[in-house]
């Protein structure tokens, strides 16, 4: 790297602050991280220290024409996701549909309902990003890479995570028993329509860590949606809704698994001069898109903590279950054992954080 | 069982490879350093381009998913500055997939993943662009077992192998670099720090575990016959007979 400005103490030329993130971001980012004291920790260029998330604001159920809505804010980042349950009859179905049904609340089957939910695909997210979200998107066009890519994960999480139960998107009706001789039998329930759930998620800005921010939104959003009551009408022979609101339902998810990206800031990049200096590198925690256009290499962890919540109500970091992992590569240096292993500091920074975030927006989608 | 590759059979891409394993088969073919259009020009580095097609109909958003994950991981370990303002256009065409695949129950890109990372690496090495390190990946999946602990890790297992084993619990991509740092993991399904921490010691020990110290150059070549050798060792193995056969003329007179 050529720009050497920050080394200098006395600089012969000096930039304005936004001049020196546009002209050679890295160094600006690094310099930003080195220049505290060794007392304070280091602060990035947006203010936060290095394993500081944003706070995420989420208000929920602001669309009045969703079953479902949520609005989610991390800085400057802002998502809606609005849920829409639409009747998918049992007939058109594709694939037809298998002949399995979760009868009792008792057996519980999340893999069967999982592939039952992906083979009808009753969910159907997408992602739409808005004219000027972010200065990548060229409005009029075709959905971009990162955009598929970002309804790819947001579903196959959607169904790796089983969040979503069969029994709640089906309309069941039970025939009334027709033999006399045996009034007591129960008869057997026949499926006639399904709920599909459309999740649209708009990108009203971008700032970095869509992914979050999306997943956010739809699992608010999920959170927020009532179902209203559906039931097959025998005479008229189609599936009528109850207009009463007391009738309708909301959705029972399995756990609540949150998203907590992190980006890995790379400190002196000369790649060529083998061996030279040594490594510093900061994990940056919930980065924003100015740090993401720096970092090569950033990691989403995935954990759910609600699982283990006992009759105490309290969720202990010992209950967490990660749901997923996905590391991107980069330039080499770096190494997920700092993840990993757990005599690296970084590791358990990654793990605690991304337990705290648990915690602390679970809290506040379930306010 | 040692992945089958076939290098540089394509005569009008500038390198290719046909990669063959546990029924998935892979047709990779490299075209680079070319011109790059105006719009993807990048001053310092070279532009990589990634393009997955399916095995039966046209890409869709999961393509799109896996070509991200492909062009992060390459890029890292192509030597993108040394070619700037060019273009390193990489295609990979699914051939044939396994027939169990859908039924295995597991995330389908996940278990196509490790076999377009070596197929795009031996399509890489056939066109000689030049690359700052090898790598390697590996699938590990862990079934669950009768007891509320997760069974033994299944080391790049088969779709037979998964559907035998159903349910999984949890499915663990990994791909190292040639000097043991791990690229890219892509885990999914309900596991611990402590899981993850197994699968990956596993996973590195199926893809460059030293046994016995270094190993003599001499000794790589009996790895051919031998069976479950470190896939770094397969990979060298894969160039060294490439070498061979473009050398075999110079060697003979």
């Amino acid at each position: 790297m050529a720009t050497t400005t920050q080394s200098q103490p006395k600089p012969a030329l000096s930039f304005p602050r936004s001049i020196f993130a546009a002209v050679s971001p890295h160094p600006f980012l690094q310099a930003h991280l080195t220049a505290s004291t060794p007392a304070k920790a280091p602060l990035r260029a947006n203010g936060r220290t290095a394993q500081e998330f944003r706070v995420p604001g989420v208000n929920t159920g602001s669309l009045t024409h969703c079953n479902g809505s949520a609005v989610v804010r991390l800085g400057n980042t802002s998502v809606v996701c609005g849920v829409r349950a639409e009747i998918l009859k049992a007939e058109d179905a594709q694939g037809g549909g298998s002949d399995y049904t979760p009868t009792a609340e008792g057996d519980d089957d999340p893999e069967r309902d999982t592939v039952e939910i992906g083979n009808l695909r009753l969910l159907v997210p997408n992602v739409e990003l808005s004219t000027g979200s972010t200065p990548q998107h060229i409005p009029g066009s075709a959905p971009s890479t990162s955009a598929q890519t970002l309804i790819t994960r947001i579903r196959s999480l959607l169904l790796s995570t089983h969040l979503l139960r069969l029994a709640d998107l089906l309309i069941q009706y039970a025939p009334p028993a027709i033999d006399p001789d045996d009034p007591d039998a129960e008869p057997e329930k026949q499926v006639k329509a399904y709920w599909v759930l459309y999740i649209d998620i708009f990108f009203i800005s971008i700032d970095g860590n869509a992914f979050d921010a999306a997943w956010l939104s739809a699992l608010a959003a999920l959170k927020d949606v009532r179902i209203p009551h559906a039931f097959w009408d025998e005479e008229l022979e189609t599936i009528l809704c109850s207009d009463n609101p007391a009738d309708a339902r909301s959705l029972t998810l399995r756990g609540l698994p949150i998203p907590a990206t992190f980006a890995v800031f790379e400190g002196r990049r000369d790649w060529d001069e083998e061996g030279e200096g040594e490594e510093i590198n900061w994990v940056l925690s919930d980065p924003d898109a100015f740090e993401e256009s720096v970092c090569r290499e950033s990691v989403c962890v995935v954990v759910d903590c609600s699982a283990g919540r006992g009759s105490k109500g309290k969720k202990g970091p010992k209950d967490a279950v990660l749901r997923r992992i996905e590391k991107s590569a980069q330039r080499e240096r770096v190494s997920f054992e700092h993840v990993g292993r757990p005599d690296t500091s970084g590791c358990w920074m990654i793990r605690s954080s991304a337990r705290a975030v648990d915690l602390e927006i679970g809290a506040l989608i379930e306010s | 069982m040692a992945p089958e590759a076939l290098l540089s059979h394509l005569h009008r891409a500038d390198g290719s490879a046909t990669y063959t394993h546990n029924g998935y088969c892979i047709i990779g073919a490299v075209n680079g350093p070319i011109e790059v259009q105006r719009r993807d020009e990048l001053p310092e580095e070279a532009t990589v381009e990634v393009n997955v097609r399916p095995a039966a109909g046209v890409g869709s958003p999961k393509e799109r998913h896996l070509e991200t994950l492909l062009h992060n991981t390459l890029r890292s370990i192509i030597l993108t500055r040394v070619i700037p303002r060019t273009l390193v256009q990489i295609t990979l065409q699914v051939r044939s997939l396994p027939d169990e695949e859908g039924a295995a129950g597991v995330h389908p890109s996940l278990l196509l993943l490790p076999h377009l990372l070596h197929t795009s690496l031996l399509a890489l090495l056939s066109a000689s662009i030049p690359l700052s390190t090898t790598l390697t990946s590996v699938l590990i999946a862990i079934p669950s077992s009768p007891t509320s602990k997760s069974g033994a890790p299944l080391v790049s297992p088969t779709a037979t192998d998964l559907l035998r084993a159903k349910p999984i619990r949890s499915v663990h991509v990994f791909a190292f670099s040639g000097d043991n740092r791990l690229l890219l993991n892509e885990s999914d399904g309900v596991f611990s720090f402590d899981v993850w921490d197994e699968a990956c010691e596993t996973a590195e020990e199926a893809c460059c575990r030293e046994e016995g110290g270094v190993g003599l150059v001499g000794e790589g070549m009996e790895v051919d016959g031998k069976e479950s050798a470190n896939l770094e060792e397969w990979l060298r193995v894969v160039v060294r007979r490439k070498v061979e056969h473009e050398q075999r003329w110079k060697v003979a007179t």
